[in-house]
C-alpha cells in the first residue's frame, strides 16, 4: 500500500485546512495512505524571497530534517512550495556539501498535488462533480516555476457537470507575490484589480487555484470589493461529489 | 522621494498607463506571432543560452581574438575600465578631429569654429555612462537620431524603455513637443511627425563630424561589429560622417558568424516581433576615408562576471522581459529609481539585476518590486533565470562580499519574517502561536471570516485578510490507512506538448516575395531588369539615379536618357544596387560596400536580385559577409514605431524598396 507524506504548507494549515482535508480524501479514495509529519511548519519561502537567506536556511534545514525521518513521496497542495523545495533549496544550499545533497533528495520526492495525480498516478479523472461554471487561474509558481499546467487543466476537464471557461490573460500574476503584496501594496493592488476584472468577464462564480497564496489574495480582494465570486482550491473542487 | 512614492506617481498618471498598456499588448502579441515562424525556438533558445554561457566563461580569450581581428581590419580599439575612462577616450577622439578640421580651414580662432557635432544612434551603454551630459559639458553638440531617443532628448529625459525609448509618451505629447521645439503646426499624424524628424536629422547626418553608435554583437572570429536598427539612423552614423565611434559593453561577444545568425533569429523577434530588423549591419573594415574607433567598456562587468549575478551578462538587450513584466507595465522606466532618486539606466527585471550589479547599492531596492512571477524568465530569449537573480540581489549578493541581506526590505517586514522564522523551527511554539493568532483574529473580526486591516499594513491597502482557522489542519488530521482503491484509476493519459507544424515553403522566390510584400516592399519578376527599371522610372518621371556600377545595362540607360552617377547626391530620389543575395524567410536582401550609400540615401531603393541567389535564411547567407568591409541585410523600407507604437514607414533610410528579381 502506497503511503505519501503531506506537506500541508503554512497557509493551508493556518487558514484553509479544508484544502488539506480534500487532498487526504482524494488520495484515500485512490488507495493511498496520507501521513502527516507533525513537526512540519513552513518551507521558508517568505524569508527566501525577501532575501533573508540565513533565516530561510534555518527553516529549510528544519524541514529537511522533519521529512528525512519519513518515507514515501511528499505531496503538497501548492506549486509555490513545491517550487521552493525543488529549486530554491538547491539555490540556498549551493556549494554546501552536507546540505545540498539532502536538499536534492527532498526535492526528488516532492510533487505538487495535481502533478502527483496526473504524472505519478496517471489519473486525470477523480470522479468529481461540480455543477456550474469554473475558471482556472494558474499560479505563477505552478505554471512557470515547476511547469505544471496541463495536469490541473486535465483534471478539471473531467469534472462532471462543470463548464470550464478560460480566464482572459490567465497567465498574469494576481499580485500576491508573497511579501510583495505588503512591501509594494500599490503595485499588488493594480494586478489584483485586473485579475478580478478578468474574472468578472468570464461570468464564472468560481475561480479555481492551486495555491493558498493566490487564494487568500484574490479572495481577500473580492471580499474587500464586496463581490460574490468564490475562490476555491482545486483539491476542494476535485473532492466535490 | 522614495521608491514607493515614485511608483504611486506612475500609477496615477492616466496618460502613462494608457501608453504602457498599448506598448505591452502590442509587444506581447508581436513577439508571440514572430516566434510562430520558428517552431524550433525552444531548442534555439537553449543553444543561444549555451553560447552566451560559453562566451562569458571564456570572455578573455574571445575578447583577445575580437580585438586582434579588429586591429587587423584597421579599426582603432580602445578599452575602458569605467565610465570616466570611456568618456576620456571619446573626448580625446573628438579633440583630435577638431584639430584636424581647424588645420584644414586654417582657422585658429577657437571662438569662430562651430561646435563639434556628434550624430548618435541608440546606445544603452552610452546611457549607462551618461555620455551626452559629459560631451555637452565640453561644448560638443550631441544629437540623438533614433526617433524615440530624439524625442526624449528634446524633452530632456532619459529613455523609458531600452528598445522603445519614448514608450511612456502619447502622440499628443510628441505633437506638442514638435510644435514647441521644431516650430511645426500641431499634428498628431505619425507620418508627418516622422517626416519632420527625418528632415531635421538628415541635415545632422550630412554635417556631423562624428557618428556614434552602440554595438549589438561583436563577432570574435571576424571582428565584425553587428548593429541592428529599423530607421536607418544606425546606417547613417556609421556610413556618412568621416569618423565612427562604436561603444560596446565587453560582454557583447559571439564566437562566430554562424552563432551570430542564431542570435539574430531570436533578438528582433523578442524585441519588436520582427523576423529581422530592417537593417542588420555587419561592419568589418572602415570604409574608404573613414576612421573607426571601437571602445570596449568594462564598467563593472568583469566584477559581475565573478559574482553570483554572472548569468545577467548573458543578456542580449532585447527588452522582452520589460514587456512581459507586470511591474514594468505599471511603472515605465522612469520610476526605477535609486536611493539618491537617480533613474536607473536599465529598467525592468534585467535592470533590477544589472543596475545594482554594475552600479552598486544605490539600486538594490529595485529588486524588491517583483512578485517573482517568472514572466521575465519565460520571455527571455536566452533563458536567464531572472527571478533567481532578483532573489540574489535581495540577499545582498550584488556586492562582493555580500553586504547584509534582505536588501530593500522595510524594517517591519524584516522583523515579522525573522520572528516567524524563529517560530517555524520550533513546532510546538509554532502550533501554540497559531492558536493564539486564531483567537486574536476572532476577536478582531468576530462575525466575518475576513478582517479589514488598515492600509498602512500593506495588505489592507486593497484586500481583506482571512481569519486564522479555529481548528488548524494539524489539529484535525487523523491518519486513515487506505485499504483498497474505491475509485478505479479511470483514465491514464500521456500529456504531450503540441507542436505547430509550419508548412515549408518550397518555392523560395515565392516566399521571398510574400515576406517582402508583408513588410511593405515590392517585388517584380523580370527577364530584363534594365528595361523593367527604365519603365518604372518613366512612370514616375525620374531621369537621374544613384547607380552602383555593373548593376544595369548602361548603354540601355543612356538610350532611354536616364542619367546615372555613383556619387552621393541628396537630390537624387532613386538608388539602384545589385543585391548579393536574398533571404526567403525574411524577404531580405544583402548589400555591401559599393552599394551602401545608394541603398541608404535616396527615398527609393531598387535592388536587382538573381532568383538563383535567393537563399533560405540568414544562416546560409552570413558567410558572404566575411570578405566585405561592411554589409547590411535590408528587410523592407525603413520604419519606426517610436510614436505610440504606430508603425510609420520611411524614416532615415528609404521609404520604398523595390526588388527586381531576375529569372
Amino acid at each position: 500500500m502506497t503511503t505519501v507524506q503531506l506537506f500541508i504548507t503554512c497557509l493551508a494549515d493556518s487558514f484553509f485546512p479544508k484544502t488539506g482535508e480534500a487532498v487526504v480524501d482524494i488520495l484515500h479514495r485512490l488507495g493511498i495512505t496520507v501521513d502527516f509529519a507533525r513537526e512540519q511548519t513552513c518551507c521558508g519561502q517568505p524569508q527566501f524571497n525577501a532575501g533573508l537567506r540565513k533565516d530561510a536556511r534555518s527553516i529549510a534545514e528544519h524541514t529537511i530534517k522533519v521529512f528525512e525521518k519519513t518515507t514515501g513521496d511528499i505531496v503538497t497542495p501548492s506549486g509555490s512550495c513545491a517550487h521552493m523545495f525543488r529549486h530554491n533549496y538547491a539555490e540556498l544550499f549551493e556549494g554546501d556539501s552536507v546540505w545540498h545533497p539532502r536538499a536534492k533528495a527532498l526535492a526528488a520526492r516532492t510533487y505538487e498535488f495535481t502533478e502527483y495525480l496526473v504524472d505519478k498516478l496517471g489519473v486525470t479523472d477523480v470522479g468529481a462533480r461540480w455543477d456550474g461554471m469554473l475558471t482556472y487561474h494558474p499560479s505563477c509558481h505552478t505554471l512557470r516555476g515547476i511547469n505544471v499546467d496541463k495536469q490541473p487543466r486535465a483534471l478539471l476537464a473531467n469534472v462532471k457537470g462543470a463548464t470550464l471557461v478560460e480566464l482572459p490573460h490567465t497567465e498574469e500574476c494576481c499580485g500576491f507575490g508573497g511579501i510583495m503584496s505588503v512591501e509594494h501594496p500599490e503595485l499588488s493592488a493594480e494586478w489584483l484589480k485586473r485579475k478580478i476584472s478578468n474574472l468578472e468577464m468570464t461570468q464564472s462564480p468560481t475561480l479555481v487555484v492551486t495555491d493558498a497564496g493566490c487564494l487568500m489574495h484574490i479572495a481577500g480582494g473580492l471580499n474587500r470589493q464586496k463581490k460574490s465570486q468564490r475562490v476555491v482550491h482545486i483539491a476542494e473542487v476535485l473532492n466535490h461529489q | 522621494m522614495d521608491f514607493r512614492a515614485r511608483i504611486r506617481i506612475s500609477l496615477e498618471n492616466q496618460s502613462l498607463q494608457t501608453a504602457l498598456d498599448n506598448n505591452t499588448e502590442r509587444r506581447l502579441k508581436g513577439r508571440a506571432a514572430a516566434f510562430e515562424s520558428i517552431p524550433d525556438w525552444r531548442e534555439r533558445r537553449q543553444r543561444a543560452r549555451a553560447i552566451r554561457a560559453d562566451v562569458i566563461e571564456h570572455l578573455d580569450e574571445y575578447l583577445a581574438q575580437f580585438i586582434a581581428k579588429n586591429e587587423e581590419n584597421g579599426v582603432i580599439v580602445h578599452r575602458a575600465k569605467d565610465a570616466a575612462e570611456a568618456i576620456q577616450i571619446i573626448l580625446a577622439i573628438a579633440d583630435s578631429n577638431v584639430s584636424r578640421r581647424w588645420n584644414e580651414n586654417n582657422a585658429d580662432d577657437r571662438s569662430r569654429r562651430t561646435p563639434l557635432l556628434i550624430a548618435k544612434s541608440k546606445s544603452m551603454v552610452s546611457e549607462e555612462i551618461e555620455l551626452n551630459h559629459a560631451l555637452e559639458k565640453e561644448g560638443i553638440r550631441v544629437v540623438e537620431t533614433d526617433l524615440g531617443e530624439y524625442i526624449v532628448q528634446l524633452r530632456h529625459e532619459r529613455p523609458s524603455h531600452i528598445i522603445t525609448p519614448a514608450a511612456h509618451l502619447r502622440k499628443e505629447q510628441v505633437a506638442e513637443l514638435f510644435q514647441e521645439k521644431l516650430g511645426i503646426p500641431y499634428t498628431t499624424d505619425s507620418p508627418t511627425l516622422t517626416a519632420t524628424a527625418r528632415k531635421v536629422l538628415r541635415e545632422i547626418f550630412l554635417t556631423a563630424d562624428i557618428g556614434f553608435s552602440g554595438v549589438n554583437f561583436g563577432v570574435a572570429e571576424t571582428g565584425t561589429v553587428c548593429i541592428i536598427t529599423n530607421e536607418g539612423n544606425g546606417r547613417m552614423v556609421t556610413t556618412v560622417p568621416p569618423v565612427h565611434i562604436a561603444l560596446m559593453g565587453m560582454e557583447r561577444i559571439v564566437p562566430d558568424l554562424e552563432n551570430l545568425s542564431l542570435m539574430l533569429s531570436l533578438l528582433p523577434r523578442s524585441a519588436t516581433g520582427q523576423k529581422l530588423t530592417v537593417y542588420t549591419q555587419l561592419l568589418n573594415k572602415p570604409l574608404a576615408d573613414q576612421t573607426r574607433h571601437l571602445i570596449i567598456l568594462d564598467n563593472g562587468r568583469a566584477r559581475l562576471r565573478g559574482s553570483p549575478l554572472k548569468e545577467s551578462l548573458y543578456c542580449i538587450r532585447c527588452g522582452a522581459c520589460l514587456n512581459a513584466c507586470p511591474v514594468f507595465r505599471e511603472l515605465s522606466g522612469h520610476a526605477y529609481i535609486g536611493r539618491d532618486n537617480s533613474i536607473a539606466p536599465y529598467p525592468g527585471p534585467i535592470g533590477s539585476v544589472i543596475s545594482p550589479g554594475l552600479l552598486g547599492e544605490n539600486y538594490v531596492q529595485l529588486a524588491q518590486a517583483s512578485s517573482l512571477c517568472g514572466a521575465c524568465k519565460d520571455a527571455c530569449p536566452v533563458d536567464i533565470d531572472l527571478p533567481k537573480l532578483l532573489t540574489r540581489v535581495r540577499a545582498g549578493q550584488s556586492t562582493q562580499p555580500a553586504s547584509g541581506d534582505g536588501k530593500g526590505l522595510s524594517p517591519s517586514t524584516r522583523f515579522g519574517l525573522q520572528l516567524y522564522a524563529r517560530l517555524a523551527i520550533r513546532p510546538k511554539l509554532y502550533a501554540a502561536s497559531q492558536k493564539f493568532a486564531a483567537l486574536g483574529t476572532r476577536l478582531l473580526s468576530p462575525r466575518s471570516q475576513w478582517i479589514r486591516l488598515p492600509a498602512f499594513t500593506g495588505w489592507g491597502y486593497s484586500k481583506d485578510f482571512p481569519r486564522f482557522a479555529g481548528k488548524t489542519f494539524r489539529e484535525s488530521f487523523i491518519k486513515r490507512d487506505a485499504r483498497e482503491s474505491k475509485v478505479s484509476r479511470l483514465s491514464i493519459v500521456t500529456l504531450t506538448a503540441t507542436s505547430g507544424d509550419v508548412a515549408v515553403q518550397s518555392n523560395k522566390v515565392e516566399q521571398f516575395a510574400q515576406e517582402l510584400t508583408a513588410l511593405s516592399g515590392h517585388v517584380t519578376l523580370t527577364k530584363n531588369p534594365t528595361q523593367s527599371i527604365i519603365e518604372f522610372l518613366d512612370a514616375r518621371g525620374i531621369n537621374k539615379i544613384h547607380l552602383e556600377p555593373n548593376t544595369l545595362d548602361e548603354s540601355l540607360l543612356r538610350k532611354a536618357d536616364i542619367e546615372f552617377t555613383n556619387t552621393p547626391d541628396d537630390q537624387i530620389l532613386v538608388g539602384v544596387t545589385n543585391a548579393i543575395c536574398g533571404l526567403a524567410d525574411t524577404g531580405s536582401v544583402l548589400e555591401a560596400d559599393g552599394a551602401l550609400l545608394a541603398s541608404l540615401l535616396p527615398e527609393v531603393h531598387i535592388a536587382v536580385l538573381k532568383s538563383s541567389a535567393i537563399l533560405s535564411s540568414l544562416s546560409d547567407a552570413i558567410k558572404f559577409v566575411k570578405d566585405k568591409s561592411a554589409a547590411v541585410f535590408i528587410s523592407g523600407p525603413s520604419r519606426t514605431a517610436d510614436i505610440e507604437m504606430t508603425l510609420t514607414i520611411g524614416v532615415h533610410g528609404p521609404k520604398e524598396i523595390h526588388v527586381f528579381v531576375v529569372e
